[in-house]
C-alpha cells in the first residue's frame, strides 16, 4: 500500500514530467506561461506543507515560504505582460 | 484547537497530533527544526530572490536570448536533477520519520540514501556542463547562458553545503545523537535540504520550460 509520503513524492515527480513535456513542446506565450507559474506554485506549496511539515507549523514561517513561491511567479507573470515597461523602468540613461 | 492554529501557545508539547503527510508526530504551530536553520534558510530565499530579480531585469531586456536560450539547454539532465532532489528530499522525509520512531538505524539508511540520490545533482551537472563546453556553449555565449551559469552554479554550492550537512546528520544519527525526544538538529538538516529543491524547482522552470 502506498503511503502518503508516497503519494506526494509520486505527484511531485509527475508534475515535474508534465513540466519537461512542456518544455520539450518548444510551445511559447501565455498558455506556457501561466502553466509554468502554476507548476512553481503547486510544487513549492507541496515541498512547504508536506516535506518541510509546515502545514500545521507554525504559520508565519510558513507565510514566509509561501510568499517566496508567490512573488516568484508574479515576476513571471510582471515580466511577462510588462516586459516593455520594466525594461524602461531598468535603463539607467 | 483546529490544525491550523497559528498561536504556539495552544500547542502542547507532550500530546503530539497525526502529521498529514505520514504517520509520524507533528506538534501544531511549532517551529521545526532550530532556530539557526530558518535564519539561513530565509537570508538563501532573500539572496535568490535578488537574484531571480536579476534574471528578470535581463530577461525583459533580451527577450530574444530568453526567448530561444532554453534550446541549447538538455531538458533531460535539468529535469533529472530534479527527480534526483526530489526523490533525495523523500528520503529525508523518511530519515526524520524513522528517528521520531528511535529507529535511528533505519534513518541511518535514509539519510544515506538521500546523500546519494543528492550526489545525481553534481555527477549529472558535470557531464551537463561538459556537454555545453564542447558543443560551444559557455557564459560568453549569451546573456541567458550567463544567468544560467551564475545561478544554477550559486545553487549547486547551497547544495554542496546541504550535501555536507547530510553527512553530518548521518554521522550523529548513526553515534546515536539524536532519539525521538531531541532529532532538532536532523530536522533542520533536512529542512535546508528542501529548501534548495524549491530553489530548484524555480531555476528548473526558469531555464528549461519558460520561453
Amino acid at each position: 500500500m502506498i503511503g502518503n509520503t508516497e503519494k506526494i513524492w509520486l505527484s511531485l515527480i509527475g508534475l515535474t514530467l508534465l513540466g519537461a513535456v512542456l518544455g520539450e513542446t518548444g510551445n511559447t506565450g501565455w498558455p506556457l506561461t501561466l502553466t509554468v507559474v502554476v507548476l512553481i506554485f503547486i510544487k513549492g506549496s507541496i515541498v512547504i506543507d508536506y516535506y518541510m511539515e509546515m502545514r500545521f507549523a507554525n504559520q508565519r514561517m510558513r507565510n514566509v515560504l509561501r510568499l517566496f513561491i508567490t512573488i516568484v511567479p508574479i515576476l513571471v507573470i510582471l515580466s511577462f505582460a510588462w516586459g516593455e515597461e520594466i525594461r524602461q523602468l531598468t535603463t539607467l540613461n | 484547537m483546529t490544525p491550523l492554529d497559528p498561536n504556539p501557545a495552544n500547542s502542547s508539547s507532550s500530546t503530539p497530533q497525526p502529521s498529514a503527510i505520514s504517520e509520524t508526530a507533528v506538534v501544531y504551530g511549532r517551529v521545526p527544526g532550530n532556530t539557526g536553520i530558518w535564519v539561513g534558510i530565509f537570508c538563501v530565499l532573500v539572496e535568490f530572490l535578488m537574484l531571480f530579480t536579476a534574471y528578470f531585469i535581463a530577461r525583459v531586456h533580451n527577450p530574444e536570448a530568453f526567448l530561444n536560450g532554453p534550446d541549447k539547454l538538455v531538458t533531460l539532465a535539468g529535469t533529472v536533477i530534479t527527480l534526483f532532489l526530489l526523490s533525495s528530499g523523500y528520503c529525508m522525509v523518511k530519515a526524520v520519520d524513522s528517528i521520531r520512531n528511535d529507529q535511528a538505524k533505519t534513518s541511518v539508511r535514509w539519510i544515506s540514501l538521500s546523500i546519494i540520490l543528492g550526489f545525481g545533482y553534481p555527477l549529472v551537472k558535470y557531464f551537463e556542463l561538459n556537454w555545453y563546453i564542447e558543443n560551444g556553449v559557455n557564459a560568453e555565449t549569451g546573456v541567458f547562458y550567463a544567468a544560467y551559469y551564475y545561478l544554477t552554479l550559486n545553487h549547486l554550492v547551497h547544495v554542496t553545503w546541504g550535501l555536507m550537512g547530510l553527512f553530518f546528520v548521518a554521522y550523529r544519527t548513526a553515534t546515536g545523537a539524536y532519539t525521538s525526544q531531541s532529532y532538532s538538529g536532523l530536522e533542520a538538516a533536512a529542512l535546508y535540504w528542501h529548501t534548495t529543491d524549491i530553489l530548484w524547482i524555480v531555476l528548473f522552470s526558469f531555464f528549461y520550460i519558460l520561453r
